[in-house]
């Protein structure tokens, strides 16, 4: 009790000092609260963006896949998921599943009618049962036109529209009916005649959805001559090929030996083949380990990857702004700790004569030691509390309106928009547990200074 | 009956390279309920020999025995509870804790002991302010007492843990003449009423007057020991 009447009236001897440095607690607490807040909003909502958007919470993708592909990557075209709808049907089956989507991706070029004749003009797309794309993500809106659930056909970009019409000066409408013109995976060229079925602008990520398109994935699947070819390879090819994935020699695995005869009873036709992924959306994110693992379990030539390692670039990107943010917090903390024990260690020097008349009277190291450390928590804690019931009203006032962010960053971070603000617990924990490690961290050397200081110090403190 | 016993003390510091001899062969014993005077000029050792009583430093050579105990071997937390519990210590300048009341700094060596009640404590603290006549401050912090003030509560915390012995070092030479006086009747008549042995320094002819043997130090020896039968 003793030790806390003389730290506390300490504390208020020195009142304007401590002030100053109280004040700079309160500024580490206020940014350490929201800043960890805000970078915890951006997690979950960059998470829940990208799972509702892009990838649902894993997605599955062929074996033979030399890299984790990413729904946004088009630069190499990916091999097709193998066994597709049995992996389908068994992840559509799992309890913990909500829903799942079979699609591709994919580009080809478009040949449009102008007036010279025809412009061929790019066209990047995902490909898919536009019933099932559409009910799992929400990321489009129709503006002009029908939904591809209408019937088969393409899906246009407004922006890529535009685009079309500065650079080719052509514009599609709804109801054109263009040429799609694709590469089969034998090095054919195909061309399907498709109808545009309407005009979208994106919800979010409008950094990536300017740029994608749709098409149904009846169409796709003929545009490529993907029909009927999936199922029925015998296990030592199917080796092979992920083997090859791996590293280019792989496939003389198949050198000199027998594959097998290939069963064509099994060979099934499919209405449908080509996916390239399957998203898998789950009832509860925290059970995606055990539902991958279990689909691991099942021996097919696929393999899944999360949503973030799915969409790396943009789990980096929130990542990155955490990174910088917890990094800012530590800085700031560190100087505040570095000057709240420079003041410490000067208060100690002006105070050798009461010290040392303490350890004269009787008081031991421990009761020195003890003075100081209630002094640092006295003070930091209660300046940690104000810190943080500032960040609690700060935080409650942005979660009313999210907070405002520049389009580009907040197209990278959740999508667009305001960032939904997530209030919990844990960054107010972590602003104490820091705090007060922090300030026993500060009181280390202080305290080493102060419990050296002898009772000769009392004699001599003239 | 010995309460202090300093055999042949030395104690040598080193300033820069200068070798200085505070005290060159100290012997002097000190019985209870003495009211002794260690007088000399500035230098002489006076300071020097209280801190060896008082356990506060060690000598260079030579014994201290305080109670009977050789204080010489005893570790840094040994000292401390010796200190606690049988010493007392009165400073020159005045040394009280500057966030404590009166009756906060008298009562801080009996909080130390930690095996008083609260009823017990407040029952010796107020005992000795009425003392040394501070009942009416006893909510005053130090910096609103008078030098002769803050000399008077040193003096009552000093007593408070009844030590063996209570050391005063130059108690009077922040203040002014009167109040000097004052103070060591004060003293002196603690000394006579508790029966507490009591050892102070000073330089000041008129104050050591007051003692009943005075030790007169030059130059780190004892240069005379008288014993007066009556100040």
């Amino acid at each position: 009790m003793i030790v806390f009447r003389i730290a506390l009236r300490s504390l208020l001897r020195r009142r304007s000092r401590m002030i100053l440095i109280a004040l700079l607690v309160v500024f580490g607490t206020l940014l350490l609260v929201f800043g960890t807040t805000v970078t915890r909003s951006a997690a979950v909502t960059s998470r829940n963006s990208i799972i509702r958007n892009f990838t649902g919470d894993f997605i599955v993708y062929a074996a033979r896949s030399r890299e984790i592909p990413s729904p946004f990557a088009f630069n190499t075209p990916l091999p097709v998921v193998p066994d597709v709808q049995q992996v389908n049907e068994f992840l559509s089956a799992q309890p913990e599943v909500e829903a799942t989507v079979a699609f591709a991706q994919n580009y080809s070029l478009l040949s449009v009618p102008n007036a010279t004749g025809s412009v061929d003009v790019p066209f990047i797309f995902y490909a898919a049962d536009p019933e099932s794309y559409f009910r799992m993500f929400e990321n489009v809106r129709i503006v002009e036109g029908q939904p591809l659930t209408s019937g088969p056909g393409i899906l246009i970009s407004r922006y890529q529209n535009d685009h079309y019409q500065k650079r080719y000066g052509v514009r599609l409408s709804v109801g054109d009916q263009v040429t799609a013109l694709g590469l089969s995976g034998g090095g054919g060229v195909n061309a399907l005649r498709v109808t545009v079925r309407g005009v979208f602008e994106p919800v979010h990520y409008a950094n990536v959805f300017n740029y994608i398109n749709f098409m149904d994935a009846a169409s796709y699947s003929q545009l490529f001559n993907f029909t009927g070819v999936s199922g029925g390879l015998p296990a030592r090819l199917e080796k092979a090929l992920a083997a090859a994935s791996e590293s280019e020699e792989g496939i003389f695995d198949l050198a000199g030996s027998s594959v097998g005869s290939i069963d064509t009873t099994k060979l099934r036709a499919e209405a449908v083949s080509g996916y390239t992924m399957i998203a898998v959306r789950l009832k509860d994110h925290a059970t995606m380990e055990a539902v991958r693992a279990r689909l691991a379990a099942q021996g097919w030539p696929v393999k899944t990857a999360r949503w973030d390692q799915a969409s790396s670039f943009f789990a980096n990107v929130a990542s990155a702004v955490q990174a910088f943010i917890y990094f800012a917090t530590a800085l700031i903390f560190l100087v505040v700790t570095f000057i709240f024990m420079n003041t410490l260690v000067i208060n100690i020097i002006e105070r050798t004569g009461e010290i040392g008349t303490m350890r004269a009277l009787g008081a031991e190291r421990s009761f020195v030691r003890n003075v100081f450390l209630s002094e640092t928590l006295l003070l930091n804690v209660a300046a940690c509390l104000v810190g943080m019931i500032a960040s609690l009203a700060l935080v409650l006032a942005g979660r009313r309106t999210g907070i405002p962010l520049p389009e580009t960053v907040s197209q990278y971070l959740v999508g667009g928009g305001p960032l939904p603000v997530v209030l919990s617990i844990g960054p107010f924990i972590t602003a104490l547990l820091v705090v007060v490690a922090a300030s026993i961290l500060a009181t280390l050397l202080p305290i080493r200074v102060a419990t050296r200081i002898t009772p000769l110090a009392a004699m001599n403190d003239r | 009956m010995n309460v202090v016993e300093l055999v042949d003390v030395q104690k040598h510091y080193l300033l820069g390279d200068t070798r200085v001899d505070a005290l060159r062969g100290i012997s002097l014993t000190i019985d209870k309920g003495e009211f002794l005077a260690i007088a000399g000029p500035s230098g002489s050792g006076k300071s020097t020999i209280l801190n060896m009583i008082g356990c506060i430093d060690n000598p260079s050579a030579g014994r201290v025995l305080i109670d009977g105990t050789d204080v010489e071997h005893l570790s840094d937390t040994e000292l401390t509870r010796y200190r606690r519990t049988r010493i007392g210590f009165i400073f020159q300048s005045f040394n009280l804790i500057p966030v404590l009341n009166v009756y906060e700094n008298i009562e801080f060596p009996l909080l130390l002991r930690r095996t008083l009640s609260r009823r017990e404590r407040e029952r010796i603290v107020m005992r000795f302010v009425e003392e040394v006549q501070l009942t009416d401050r006893l909510k005053n912090k130090p910096n609103e007492l008078s030098g002769g003030q803050r000399q008077r509560v040193a003096i009552a915390r000093a007593l408070v843990t009844n030590p063996v012995i209570v050391l005063a070092d130059e108690p009077t030479a922040n203040l002014d003449s009167a109040t000097g006086h004052k103070i060591v009747e004060l003293m002196k008549v603690i000394n006579e009423t508790e029966k507490t042995t009591l050892v102070f320094s000073t330089h000041d002819a008129h104050i050591m007057e007051h003692a009943r043997r005075v030790v007169s130090l030059r130059d780190g020896l004892v240069v005379a020991d008288e014993s007066r039968s009556a100040a």
